[in-house]
């Protein structure tokens, strides 16, 4: 037997606690702003891709570090080429993707019914792209941080990097929101 | 040539989780009346859909272990190992849940916030969906290792992107669904 639930449970519950509390700061910050959510269900909507879009790159690039420094071809420096590529190739995946989902989401929205406050697409996707944009190159470079410092101190960067990256990504994401929101006074 | 490589083999994997995550947003999207009506419910959503993406993704990740091990396969995919693992995720869940709505209630009722949730009717619904999203995931996992195990592929390169993709929509519905339960008969 090398599984055990007990300790499962036990190796799992420190982290994930942790884990919890800062999610919970972002459900507040979600919660002081319910509101003005309920009045624009688009915003409601773009959260979860916003949040997961961000995390998932940036777990994507945490793992290709991780790689890169177990077998050597990424050296511990801040002015390592190879990281440079994958870093702007992150941000990179990020405009596209976001200026994507952001038309998408907005289509969703005009025939789901679920625009009861006029915004134009424009506006919308400025919103969107300008969040995304600054969430995912603060991620990444969480990202990079996160990996570099776990490998120096001789973790290893697969555990380490995806909790850590996601967790920033969900708060930081809705709090970039709400800051370009506030920026182009949509009424929220 | 490196950097087209890189974003060819990512981008479409990556805008299809994106979608699963319209997906997610959509059911959030369609849930204001319950967001109204329960108050605290909108804090306890990122911490579920958080705790199920950690405790989904590290036993996937642990199932793809095991196989590498030898400790399962195709033909040997039910036994005590994995039932450790089930009993393991599940009970994470479940503690893990009602830690999630005492410090939703909590933060909520503190002076700045003075939102007052019930409690009662807060933890039940983060339990029931932190449960049902839990059993339904386990049972998706399971099914795509024997899928994947039949095929002869390896687990760690299939669990960890459906899972990332369909999770936080089970999660959702699941979120949902209790939500609806609970104030209809609470």
């Amino acid at each position: 037997m090398i599984y055990s639930w007990r300790k499962i449970v036990k190796t799992g519950l420190p982290l994930l606690s942790l884990t919890i509390l800062i999610e919970i700061i972002a459900g507040q910050i979600l919660q002081g702003k319910q509101e003005s959510l309920l009045l624009f269900p688009i915003f409601l909507i773009s959260i979860p891709v916003i949040n997961s879009v961000s995390g998932n790159i940036g777990s994507v690039l945490g793992a290709r570090l991780a790689s890169g420094l177990h077998v050597g071809y990424i050296t511990l420096s801040l002015k390592d080429k190879e990281m440079h590529d994958n870093f702007i190739i992150s941000l990179l995946i990020g405009f596209i993707t976001y200026f994507t989902l952001a038309i998408i989401i907005y289509f969703i929205a005009v025939f789901g019914n679920l625009l009861t406050e006029d915004i134009a697409l424009i506006n919308f996707i400025m919103i969107f792209l300008l969040t995304g944009v600054l969430l995912i190159s603060i991620v990444a470079l969480v990202s990079v941080i996160t990996a570099f410092l776990s490998f120096k101190r001789g973790l290893d960067p697969d555990d380490m990097v995806a909790p850590v990256v996601t967790t920033v990504a969900d708060v930081l994401g809705i709090l970039f929101l709400f800051i370009i929101i506030g920026i182009f006074g949509v009424g929220i | 040539m490196y950097a087209k490589e890189m974003v060819k083999q990512s981008l479409p994997l990556i805008i299809f989780c994106g979608l699963g995550a319209i997906v997610a947003g959509s059911t959030l999207g369609l849930m204001t009346d319950l967001l109204r009506e329960i108050p605290g419910l909108i804090v306890v959503i990122p911490a579920i859909i958080a705790m199920r993406g950690n405790i989904s993704t590290a036993f996937g990740s642990r199932l793809g272990s095991a196989y590498h091990l030898g400790v399962i396969d195709a033909n040997n995919l039910w036994n005590e190992e994995l039932k450790q693992n089930i009993i393991g995720s599940l009970l994470l869940s479940f503690f893990v849940a009602i830690i999630i709505g005492i410090l939703a209630y909590i933060t909520s009722i503190i002076p700045p916030i003075n939102v007052y949730p019930n409690p009662i009717k807060l933890i039940s619904i983060v339990i029931i969906a932190g449960i049902l999203s839990g059993v339904i995931l386990t049972i998706m996992t399971i099914v795509i290792i024997f899928l994947v195990f039949k095929r002869g592929y390896d687990p760690d390169n299939i669990t960890g992107p459906a899972l990332a993709t369909f999770g936080d929509i089970i999660t959702m519905l699941s979120i949902f669904g209790s939500a609806l339960l609970i104030e209809v008969i609470m």
